[in-house]
């Protein structure tokens, strides 16, 4: 049986300045997926390529086995897949049971939205603290939450997480990791992009390794951790 | 129960909006205070009046502030919408006043005019779905690159076009309906209230708060408002923004068209009918801030009432320089406009 999410020898990039060579990678449905990678290796470029905010110029990507490598990003979204970016874009100006409401803007069951509503809630109790705050004036751990929660409202096959962890404090990641956990007990499918490698390989299934815009290594995140060249150019050891 | 509380409703909205901005504040308690003045110096019908304009010219920039706000794009051709609406209200109502005239029918001659005022908002919506798909969704498909300039200009030339057009098929003739209904007005003490000043007043609140609830509590309302806060987070959550845009000019041309057939009877419709509602859709948005929906309805009032005071003591010929130095000042002071702005960053990418 096909991936839930096979990514085929992409090229992609912005313009004229090619930053993805050749990238295949694949998710099969249930996995916790990690894509690592240190500073400007293209990884939240590969995550806009999945989502459909970037075409690529050459390889396929097949979601549930039908190519969305020309499939305008809302449509893909449509799909089943959410991703949650590295600036959150969230609707500043709405509060956050607006925000939650607009994640579920593709279930028209309004009994299904409620009932997602209730499970994002019981994810993160601050998020039903604040239902009524407005989402711009949230402290960034909760805004990074509220990102997530929104991208789950809609119940998708896949989740595109991007850098969780970036720029919160080590309490805050841990709460933002454990409710990944969460999700993926949940069955959720996640490929997660992060630079937190130690704490990333422990709660991930599988990763790959990004170097340049090209995949270098990929493996179970056991045997990644144990790997020399990760350990020596991402954990520091 | 929690999970079910209510959002914050438009008067808490505009209440937390306003104590920050102490502008606002002045402004809405000189409009209120100069309304006061009006009734008392000008007497109750010129009080009226204000109201009536003042509803207008809050239906038209409500128009104008969601196109910039959600589309970034300075319509200047929201003036030929209001001559569009106005014109079709004309040549539905004629020929329905005419049959009355040979045969009166007391249910079409109260309905008569409410149909052509539909029939107006329908057709600006129409055009204003075939004016996006026309012109500014290629547009937008080929380049963002200086986006404001270029729809800015696209929009005077739609103008020119629709004018000219107009003016070359109907010619320059005035077309107007002095009565919309053949009643005689309300007398309540000194005040004469015709029954098309009320109709254009309700009408113009009925389609504001109807529009309001709409934007606030439907799904494809706060679909509208999210595209203006977060194009990419529209589309992540699987909004589609082509769908938005052209949704969002008809809903403002069908607005304005709407301004134009109830207003039918104070200006008839002619080729350059819509500068002067345009204009002042204008002062109102930069008043109060580009783009600001709820602002815009607040703002249409405080225009009308500077209108009249303008008009009162100063004579009619003033009436365009005071809102412009008012403007002025503001922009000099409030750069942002009296209520602020929520529009996302202009896109000059
Ligand atoms: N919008 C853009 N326009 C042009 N080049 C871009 C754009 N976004 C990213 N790049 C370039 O593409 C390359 C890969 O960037 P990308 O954001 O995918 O890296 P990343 O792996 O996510 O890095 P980080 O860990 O810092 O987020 C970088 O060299 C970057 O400068
Ligand atoms: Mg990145």
């Amino acid at each position: 049986m096909a991936a839930l999410l096979e990514v085929e020898h992409i090229n992609a990039g912005y313009g004229f300045l090619q930053v993805l060579w050749d990238v295949s990678l694949k998710v099969e449905e249930g996995e916790f997926v990690c894509l690592l990678g240190a500073n400007g290796a293209g990884k939240t470029t590969t995550l806009r390529t999945i989502a459909g905010f970037l075409k690529p110029t050459a390889g396929d990507i097949r979601f549930e086995g039908k190519s969305i490598a020309k499939t305008p990003a809302y449509q893909i979204s449509q799909m089943g897949i959410s991703f949650v970016s590295e600036s959150l874009n969230l609707f500043t100006n709405m509060s956050v049971r607006e925000n939650l409401l607009l994640g579920a803007y593709r279930v028209l069951d309004k009994k299904k939205q409620l009932e997602a509503l209730d499970f994002v809630f019981s994810l993160f109790p601050r998020l039903k603290e604040r239902e009524r705050q407005l989402a711009g004036t949230m402290s960034g751990g909760e805004r990074k939450m509220l990102a997530i929660a929104r991208g789950m409202m809609s119940m998708p096959k896949l989740l595109l997480v991007d850098e969780p962890s970036l720029g919160l404090a080590p309490q805050v990641v841990v709460a933002v990791f454990e409710a990944l956990q969460t999700l993926r007990k949940e069955g959720v499918t996640i490929l997660l992009v992060e630079q937190n490698v130690p704490s990333t390989l422990r709660i991930t299934d599988r990763g790959y390794v990004m170097e340049y815009g090209k995949i270098v290594l990929e493996g179970p995140s056991k045997e990644l951790m144990n790997n020399e060249h990760v350990r020596v150019a991402y954990m520091g050891i | 129960m929690e999970a079910t509380r209510v959002q914050p409703s438009f008067g808490e909205r505009l209440m937390l909006n306003l104590r920050s901005r102490p502008a606002a504040w002045i402004m809405i308690a000189m409009t209120l205070g100069f309304l006061v003045i009006i009734g008392i110096f000008a007497g109750p019908s010129q009080l009226v009046n204000t109201i009536v304009t003042g509803g207008m010219w809050a239906l038209m920039a409500v128009g104008l502030a969601l196109v910039f706000g959600v589309m970034n794009i300075p319509h200047f051709a929201h003036g030929d919408s209001f001559m569009i609406g106005a014109y079709v209200a004309y040549f539905v109502f004629t020929p329905i006043q005419a049959s009355l005239r040979d045969n009166p029918n007391p249910v079409l001659s109260a309905v008569g005019p409410l149909i052509a005022w539909a029939a107006a908002a329908l057709v600006g919506f129409v055009v204003g779905a075939i004016m996006e798909k026309l012109v500014f969704y290629p547009l937008r498909q080929r380049t963002r690159k200086g986006w404001v300039m270029n729809t800015f200009l696209l929009t005077v030339g739609i103008s020119f076009v629709l004018v000219y057009g107009t003016n070359l098929i109907l010619g320059p003739n005035f077309r107007g309906v002095p009565n919309y209904w053949n009643m005689p007005p309300i007398v309540i003490g000194s005040v004469r209230l015709t029954m098309e000043r009320i109709a254009a007043f309700v009408v113009a609140i009925v389609a504001i708060v109807a529009f309001w609830i709409f934007l606030s509590s439907t799904r494809t309302g706060r679909a509208i408002r999210a595209v203006a806060q977060d194009e990419m987070g529209a589309e992540m959550v699987g909004i589609n923004l082509n769908f938005i845009y052209t949704l969002t000019f008809a809903l403002a041309t069908a607005m304005a068209a709407l301004a134009g057939a109830s207003l039918l009877f104070m200006f008839p419709a002619y080729p350059t009918v819509g500068l002067k509602p345009l204009y002042f859709a204008w002062y109102v948005v930069m008043l109060v801030g580009l783009g600001n929906v709820q602002g815009a309805i607040v703002g249409g009032f405080i225009v009308a009432v500077l209108q009249t005071l303008t008009q009162q003591f100063f004579g009619v010929s003033y009436e365009d320089v005071v809102p412009v130095v008012v403007m002025i000042l503001v922009l000099l002071l409030v750069p942002n406009g009296i209520f602020g702005s929520e529009v996302k960053g202009i896109q000059e990418q």
